[in-house]
């Protein structure tokens, strides 16, 4: 479970604060927010652009320290054990080239799990499985420089899966996708949620996402302001910018739709 | 075109990343002992050797296109005088191999690249250099191979922009200013996602390893760099 109480983030900005150290605070990105994630939840944080999501997900395995509040992974503090929470939370950044640090996949899958010292044998079977995952088998050798945008986003994934996560964030992950590349990832992450991974994405828009959520959390200047079921929250979801399929569109809701 | 790995199943990429070292290694020490034509003609054989062994070819050079201008002026530059005669044509010949010499060396490093996964680089050098030294030694060297290719491509992405603008019509010195400033803002920024993205994924100064194994080939390989070495101490002795 990860668990956020009470999280305050600032990055220094424009408000500096004047020279007698008046409101000196800088830009508030993540403004006192609690929150609970639990094991094997299909979280969805929403918001505009510049309303704190991926600051947000970033305190949730240490990339991001808060100047106020507590994060725990598990029960545990992140500041105490920042590899133990960077395991059991496995990141996919926005722009997987971020990300990507090897010039192969199966080099890439296996950099996580050579950085924690497993067995060799080990960290095979992790690439296997993690390939696996992603539809991506026998791919070991490809260069990453050869992928296309929906398959470096699921090398991504892969990488973040080979560590084993018990949740898996993924960050704005349909940005530069297609649509069959889209809907190629939003398969993965069903069938990883099927699995019981928990599978936190952060998006500002919420098709063929919204569906998979068991809960939502929608962001505006760094606060929760809506928060609950797909059903119950779409429709206060419209207001804060982000794009809300048609199904859920409608005031009231139109309940959940089966998965097709 | 890229200063990075390429995948294959060469001789040069069966080899153990530490043999293909010690084969640069007396490579490089060869060329500076043996200078006249005649030697560089041989070294040239060999390191032609070397690249096509790891499947490459002189498209590989192109990579290292930004050393040419130099390489080519050099001579220039040391045959030039302020007075007459104005061009030694002996101080430029000589420059003019030691030139040479280093483009060898890159055709050597090409070969080493491409046939060579950074994390077999680490690899080696870990396993060669022991201690606190190797292992940081071994993690520079991964970071530098990771992070260069990032580099290049954002260059190459603010160029593109500059010259999708009208920038292309601008003269060189301007275009290469804006494109030296828009590169290292993006290499500060490139360098700040990478410094996350490892530390997202646990970044360990001490990973595992992969495997390093010397087969039958790497002794003949050991043998190429063994002589290359005496060849260089016979020149010195």
């Amino acid at each position: 479970m990860i668990a956020l109480e009470s999280v305050t983030c600032r990055y220094e900005g424009r408000n500096r604060g004047d020279e007698n150290g008046v409101d000196g605070g800088g830009t508030v990105a993540v403004d006192d927010v609690t929150l609970s994630v639990s094991d094997g939840e299909f979280l969805v944080v929403a918001g505009a652009n510049g309303s704190g999501k991926t600051t947000l997900v970033r305190t949730f395995n240490g990339l991001v320290t808060p100047d106020a509040g507590t994060v725990s992974v598990n029960g545990v503090p992140v500041s105490e054990d920042l590899v133990a929470a960077r395991t059991a939370v496995g990141m996919v950044f926005q722009e997987p080239r971020d990300q990507l640090v090897s010039a192969t996949v199966g080099g890439d899958v296996a950099f996580g799990p050579e950085n924690l010292g497993l067995s060799h044998g080990e960290i095979d079977r992790r690439v296997a499985v993690a390939l696996d995952a992603v539809n991506m088998t026998d791919r070991e050798d490809d260069r990453i420089d050869s992928l296309s945008g929906g398959e470096r986003e699921r090398v991504a994934i892969a990488g973040a899966l080979a560590m084993e996560p018990d949740h898996l964030v993924c960050d704005e992950p349909f940005t530069w996708l297609d649509e069959p590349a889209r809907e190629s990832v939003l398969a993965r992450l069903r069938e990883l949620h099927a699995k019981g991974t928990g599978v936190v994405v952060v998006t500002h828009d919420l098709r063929g996402v919204l569906e998979l959520a068991d809960r939502v959390v929608g962001l505006a200047d760094g606060r929760i302001v809506v928060a609950g079921p797909p059903h119950a929250a779409a429709p206060d979801l419209a207001g804060l910018g982000v794009r809300v399929p048609e199904a859920f569109d409608s005031a009231g809701g139109a309940g959940r739709p089966t998965d097709s | 075109m890229t200063l990075a790995y390429v995948p294959g199943d060469s001789l040069a990429h069966r080899l153990d990343p530490r043999t293909k070292l010690l084969v640069q290694i007396g490579f490089a020490a060869a060329a500076y002992a043996h200078t006249t034509p005649r030697e560089l003609a041989a070294l040239t054989l060999l390191a032609g050797g070397c690249l096509w062994a790891a499947d490459g070819d002189l498209a590989d050079l192109w990579t290292y296109r930004v050393a040419f201008p130099v390489l080519l002026l050099a001579p220039l530059v040391a045959g030039a005088t302020i007075e007459s005669p104005w061009f030694r044509l002996d101080r430029a010949a000589e420059t003019a191999l030691a030139s040479y010499r280093v483009l060898l060396l890159l055709v050597v490093a090409a070969a080493y690249v491409r046939s060579t996964p950074i994390r077999d680089s680490r690899a080696a050098l870990q396993r060669t250099v022991p201690g606190r030294a190797g292992a940081f030694l071994g993690a520079g060297v991964a970071l530098v191979f990771r992070f260069l290719p990032l580099l290049r491509r954002d260059l190459l992405a603010a160029r593109e922009a500059v010259c999708a603008r009208g920038g292309g019509q601008l003269p060189a010195r301007e275009r290469m200013r804006l494109i030296a400033i828009a590169g290292t803002n993006r290499a500060f920024g490139r360098a700040d996602r990478l410094g996350t993205a490892l530390a997202a994924r646990c970044f360990a100064w001490n990973p595992t390893l992969p495997r390093l194994s010397f087969g039958p080939a790497d002794y003949l390989a050991l043998a190429l760099g063994a002589g290359l070495f005496a060849v260089a101490a016979t020149a010195a002795l």
